[in-house]
């Protein structure tokens, strides 16, 4: 009787311990991808035109293990979207940058902070994983002992972006003025 | 007394920005001649012995569906910018009504017609500030399909091109034709409108790009070589000076000049002047206009003036 319950409370302490880890490592990897976002290093590449102002891209970020890969992957896919634009690769059409100003970051650096703050950062409302978030065989690529190249599909509402930019009165619209 | 104030200062925000706003550019979709010819909605006649082929847009829109899908998913798409276009085929419709009633409508009095002029009639047809000229044409491998884009953004009064989208899609050995031309439009219409609005960029930044014309009616003894003033500088001259001072940076071209004609290309006038101490949105009939004046108040030449949409005008010298 005694062993039972001295095993029943071993295995919850044990499963309290395994959770708390978990959440240790997400969080870990999420402050990492913070740090390693603020460099912005990624890469994007047209994968197809979505919906209506959506678009699919394939964004390349480097780092050192897969979870924060994945974080980063969205943010970087909403920065590139609106600072860097993305190539035309094969028949899929590239897309320009929705701000024009490349300046535009520094002038409004409290906004973007608040914009792309990790858990809850408005970024996310534009931004989802394609394939469950799935990495492809060949997106994963070593190219040291210590970093990884990473590619994940995710698909960026541009539009809707575009509108909430707008709004937020940080790009002029299209009918400004008139 | 303090709701007072911010009312007051309510108000005047208010009349401040809606007299500051510039006139804003119509833009118009337009299948382009190429693929009206490829398509074959084309007229043909004949102009004193030559035959002349000219697009026949009303048959394409009444024929073919496809135009009709993607000018409307274009237009979906810029009314959601906040540019809604004209619909070339609303306004042939509406020209072809007008036209009916004009000619159906008397004075209750005399019995008379509305007057028209040969000129008026010239200028009743289709026209925007900005044509969106459409060409697609689809692309077979076997059984595989593309569609090559193009999206060309003309500005109709100085024919410089401010915007524009090309590019073949990815093939598809299933997919149907809307749905290619579909995803051609929504893969090009964010990079057109990108070019659409460095152009707006420079317009607000530079002002309005315009072309002025001046001429003379052949009974008016004077002409553009006539010295006029203190200094006796010819007239043309004058006008020229009259243009540096005027335009935004005084920035134009004088691209021909003789005695009977001027040619003012890249006229940069500016968005607003300003009358009874508010802000007005000017355009080029206002700019002409005011050259006009001035030639009327300084030298007493009276003048003529025409204009064509936002940004040509041409001034007729040596009366109305």
């Amino acid at each position: 009787m005694r062993i039972n319950t001295s095993l029943k409370v071993s295995s919850l302490l044990l499963l309290t311990l395994i959770c708390f880890t978990f959440n240790i490592n997400a969080q870990k990897g999420k402050k990492k991808a913070d740090k390693e976002t603020v460099a912005w290093r990624y890469e994007l590449e047209a994968v197809a035109t979505g919906s209506a102002g959506t678009y699919q891209v394939k964004v390349w970020s480097y780092s050192k293990n897969v979870e924060t890969a994945m974080e980063q992957a969205k943010k970087n896919a909403v920065h590139g979207i609106i600072f860097k634009g993305f190539p035309k690769k094969d028949r899929v059409q590239g897309q320009k940058p929705i701000v024009t100003d490349p300046t535009i970051d520094i002038q409004n650096k409290d906004f973007f902070e608040q914009f792309f703050k990790t858990g809850g950062g408005d970024y996310m409302r534009f931004v989802t994983l394609a394939n469950n978030g799935q990495i492809g065989l060949g997106d994963r690529i070593k190219i040291s002992k210590k970093e990884y190249k990473i590619g994940v599909v995710v698909s960026v509402n541009k539009s809707e972006l575009r509108k909430y930019l707008e709004k937020a009165g940080i790009i002029k619209g299209l009918s400004n003025g008139f | 007394m303090k709701k007072n104030i911010i009312l007051f200062l309510a108000v005047i925000a208010f009349t401040s920005n809606a007299f500051s706003q510039a006139k804003k550019p119509t833009i118009m979709v337009v299948p382009s001649d190429v693929w009206c010819n490829t398509n074959g909605y084309m007229m043909e006649y004949d102009n004193q012995g030559t035959k002349v082929k000219i697009p026949n847009y009303k048959k394409a829109f009444q024929e073919n569906s496809d135009v009709q899908f993607v000018i409307s998913t274009i237009g979906n798409m810029m009314a959601e910018r906040g540019f809604p276009l004209k619909r070339m085929d609303q306004v042939i419709k509406t020209l072809e009504s007008n036209s009916a009633e004009d000619a159906m409508m008397s004075s209750k009095d005399s019995g008379m017609g509305a007057s028209e002029s040969p000129n008026d009639k010239l200028k009743a047809v289709a026209k925007a500030d900005i044509i969106m000229g459409l060409t697609w044409t689809i692309n077979q491998t076997g059984p595989e399909k593309s569609v090559t884009f193009v999206l060309d953004g003309i500005d109709a009064y100085t024919d410089k091109q401010v915007a524009g989208a090309t590019g073949t899609g990815p093939s598809s050995f299933s997919a149907e034709l809307p749905v290619l031309l579909e995803e051609a439009v929504l893969a090009h219409i964010d990079n057109f409108n990108a070019a659409l609005m460095t152009h707006f960029e420079d317009l607000f930044a530079n002002g309005r790009e315009v072309i002025v014309r001046v001429k003379k009616w052949d009974d008016w003894y004077e002409d553009l070589e006539t010295e006029y003033g203190d200094d006796e500088e010819e007239l043309g001259v004058l006008i020229e000076d009259w243009m540096a001072d005027n335009t935004v940076q005084g920035r134009f071209n004088t691209t021909d000049a003789t005695e009977n004609m001027m040619l003012f290309e890249q006229v940069r006038i500016p968005l607003y002047y300003e009358r009874n101490g508010k802000q007005r949105a000017m355009d080029t009939r206002r700019f002409a206009r005011n050259l006009s004046k001035y030639l009327k108040e300084e030298f007493e030449i009276v003048s003529k003036v025409t204009t064509k949409g936002l940004g040509r005008a041409t001034i007729y010298l040596g009366g109305k």
